[in-house]
């Protein structure tokens, strides 16, 4: 398997750089909103504040020049003219310039100068003639509004103009003419914060310079001004200007005339400490992403690297290289998961190499198997007179059950012997119990002398580790003299010649002696019987894996149903062959395939009636 | 399937080991030393089965007895089949003091295994069975074995 285009690493990367930077991104977002809504009520206050400030002074200076002006009024309507005292106070207001009653002139129709009080040497009369051509769209703001303040060279020179009403003909204009140079300066300073006075016209009479004269509507268009109701006393806004800026603009009314003292400061200025705020924090963010970057590289590398190696392990093992170990570095879950990987790949390595083993060893017993099968006669033989079925299988590869049969000139042997235990161990001592019967064979020893010698060889093979039962006899087939030896083996059954079936009752067993096993002691003595028998006897010989075939409930066939299943099958036919094969049927129909728990071995010789046909010693039992 | 057990009981010179199990190559007899004591007995009630590595283990065991007088008790088939065929099993110092016979009804399948005891049904060369066994429902019940085989240690036993 190969590794995905984004592969863990980067996966651990992402996560720890994408996620805290999409977070700081949301909380640097939210707390820039938070912070600028804050800046911009803040800045709205302090605008708000300076406005209603500076509108305030305004307020008191021209109520205490109006004030100021009372008592010269009352001297005025004492005495038709200004009186010294009038005069004197005059000089008591810094700031007022000169006072002017303009009165009706029927003869023009029009308002002319009349009594004139003014300090000295400010040329009252010189400033009239500038004025008087904006006399008259004073005079209808005048009776409009009552009072007019205004600044008609759009300097720092101020002029008020109230009416005084009279009980007849038309009311005279008091005229104040009066400086507020240090007010208009606060106009003028140069700062991110503009400050003007305007009428609700619009007219900018103070303000910064080239604005002085202009209509403030036109650069700024502020709604205030555009309502029908008298504005009220102070307020913001925040408008967009002329150049498509937004500016934040506050206003306070003076409380004279229509005039108003604006402040307005463009946004970006406003809130300049948000931007910087925000260069820094992005600044910062891209300091810890980056920090967080070639931490997460470490880290990931840190994971990755162990992982990498186990991930190049596993493919090693796929290539069959199981002796592959990772070094564990760590004390986490990545490194119990490279413990245990080592683990895993030795086990796997030991299962191999014992499977490997194994393999090689199941090789060798089939091998082995296919030699021992080499130490059995054909299943079937004929010997004149005597015919010989029988069936052999091993519990495992190999068994230590043995059976056997040779002619020897007018005798034939007939062995079968059972090793202690199955498997390889016994398989070896039944290879040279035959080899060794072979040679006794050929000797022509008797069955007691034989199983004697026999004895001795498999002593001293086993050294008393392994033993054999035995059943060894020598039948005579022209006269049908047995002569027999047992060494602890099974007894076998024979059964006489009769008509009709046989029964239980009719087992006869050969059991008139019986000696040690063989390789339980060297120097054993084996006795052997001999008796008679006839034409048409037959002679059952076993082992004791018979009775101990099991079902798949692992219940033993056992004794019972053994000697039924015999009966029946040699009550099925006379030929030795046939019975086998029922007999056979039989016990695999109770076994069902059930692996065997002991090597199983039987066979059956009988004494023909009459000699007949040879039969093919090549002819296979049907099982 | 059962491990070899074995439980001893020793009173005096007189030693009971009360066997049960399986005797296979695993049955570990070497903690049941019996020498020394003039009289064993071996109670075999309990025991299920025995191989043939298991009768070399016992033969190797029974054997090493030099004085003791055995008894064998309660036999089952199992140990009776072995008496009968392997040579040594039962040595000729050892007495059967009782053994199991297997009765069987071929028609209710009803199966019995009767206590033989010493001297009264069996003693040196005789069986004297008992002349009838019945099984639950009444049925009278035969021996489930070859007689000739079964009995062959009491009549060699003189």
């Amino acid at each position: 398997m190969s590794l995905s285009k984004l592969s863990i690493r980067y996966k651990i990367l992402l996560i720890l750089t994408v996620m805290p930077a999409v977070a700081l991104l949301v909380y640097l977002a939210i707390a820039l909103k938070v912070f600028k809504d804050d800046k911009v009520a803040y800045v709205f206050d302090t605008t708000s504040q300076m406005s209603s400030s500076i509108a305030g002074q305004l307020k008191t200076r021209l109520d205490n020049i109006v004030k100021l002006t009372q008592p010269i009024l009352q001297d005025l309507g004492q005495f038709q003219d200004f009186s010294r005292l009038s005069r004197a106070f005059l000089q008591f207001d810094s700031s007022l310039q000169a006072m002017a009653i303009m009165v009706w002139d029927e003869k023009t129709s029009s308002y002319k100068v009349g009594p004139v009080l003014e300090k000295e040497a400010y040329g009252f009369e010189k400033f009239w003639m500038l004025w008087k051509g904006q006399w008259n769209p004073n005079l209808v703001q005048l009776f409009m509004n009552e009072t007019v303040v205004t600044n008609p060279f759009l300097d720092d020179r101020f002029t008020l103009i109230q009416k005084i009403e009279r009980p007849e003909g038309r009311p005279y204009l008091v005229v104040l003419l009066f400086q507020l140079s240090d007010l208009a300066q606060q106009f003028q300073t140069k700062s991110a914060q503009n400050f003007y006075l305007i009428q609700k016209s619009g007219k900018i009479l103070l303000g910064p310079e080239n604005s002085l004269g202009q209509n403030l509507k036109d650069t700024l268009p502020v709604r205030f001004l555009d309502l029908n109701k008298q504005a009220s006393g102070s307020g913001v806004e925040t408008i967009k200007d002329n150049q498509g800026a937004n500016r934040l603009v506050s206003y306070a009314s003076v409380g004279w005339g229509d005039l108003y003292v604006i402040s307005t400061v463009t946004e970006i200025n406003a809130l300049s400490a948000v931007e910087i705020l925000k260069r820094k924090s992005l600044l910062f963010l891209v300091v810890l992403i980056s920090a967080t970057t070639i931490l997460s590289l470490f880290a990931s590398s840190t994971l990755t690297h162990a992982l990498t190696k186990l991930f190049e392990a596993t493919g090693e093992v796929t290539k069959g290289h199981f002796d592959v170990q990772v070094v564990v570095e760590s004390n986490d879950e990545v490194g119990a998961l490279a413990q245990n990987f080592n683990k895993m790949a030795a086990e796997v390595s030991r299962l191999m190499l014992q499977t490997a083993e194994k393999a090689r060893m199941e090789s060798e017993l089939q091998t082995a198997r296919m030699v021992q099968e080499t130490l059995f006669p054909a299943p079937r033989a004929d010997f004149e007179t005597i015919e010989i079925a029988g069936f052999y299988e091993p519990a495992s590869e190999v068994g230590g059950d043995w059976w056997s049969y040779t002619r020897i000139d007018d005798h034939v042997y007939l062995w079968i012997g059972d090793a202690t235990g199955h498997g390889a161990g016994a398989a070896l001592i039944t290879s040279a119990a035959k080899s060794a019967a072979g040679l006794i064979e050929s000797l022509g020893f008797s069955p007691g002398q034989a199983l004697q010698e026999l004895n001795k060889s498999i002593f001293d093979v086993s050294r008393g580790k392994v033993m054999m039962t035995f059943f060894l006899g020598k039948l005579n087939i022209k006269t049908y003299e047995l002569v027999y030896c047992n060494a602890s083996h099974e007894a076998p059954f024979l059964f006489r010649k009769k008509e009709g079936p046989y029964k239980k009752k009719d087992i006869e067993l050969l059991d008139q002696n019986n000696n040690p096993r063989l390789g339980q002691s060297r120097d054993s003595q084996y006795q052997e019987t001999k008796i008679q028998l006839e034409k048409g006897d037959l002679v059952f010989f076993y082992t004791d894996g018979v009775p101990d075939i099991r079902n798949p409930q692992n219940e033993a066939w056992g004794e019972r149903e053994f000697i039924k299943g015999l009966l029946a099958s040699l009550n099925t036919s006379t030929q030795s062959y046939k019975a086998l094969s029922h007999f056979c049927e039989s016990f695999q129909v109770y076994r069902q395939g059930t692996t065997l728990a002991d090597d199983l071995t039987f066979f059956i010789v009988k004494n023909k009636e009459e000699s007949n046909q040879e039969v093919s010693a090549n002819e296979q039992v049907s099982m | 399937m059962s491990k070899f057990q074995c439980k001893v009981d020793r009173q005096g010179p007189k030693l009971t080991l009360q066997l049960g199990g399986i005797i296979d190559e695993d049955a570990d007899f070497a903690p049941l030393a019996i020498n020394g004591a003039h009289e064993v007995k071996i109670d075999l009630d309990a025991i299920k089965s025995i191989n043939s590595c298991g009768i070399r283990e016992w033969i190797k065991w029974i054997g090493a007895n030099s004085s003791a007088k055995v008894i064998y008790a309660k036999c089952p088939k199992v140990i009776v089949d072995q008496m009968n065929m392997v040579d040594g099993f039962l040595p000729a110092f050892a007495q059967v003091e009782s053994f199991y016979v297997p009765y069987y009804n071929e028609d209710s399948g009803a199966e019995k295994n009767i206590l033989f005891r010493y001297g009264v049904e069996f003693k040196e060369g005789q069986v004297q069975p008992p002349s009838e066994v019945k099984d639950e429902t009444g049925n009278t019940m035969e021996m489930d074995i070859i007689e000739s085989k079964y009995f062959k240690f009491i009549k060699s036993k003189v």
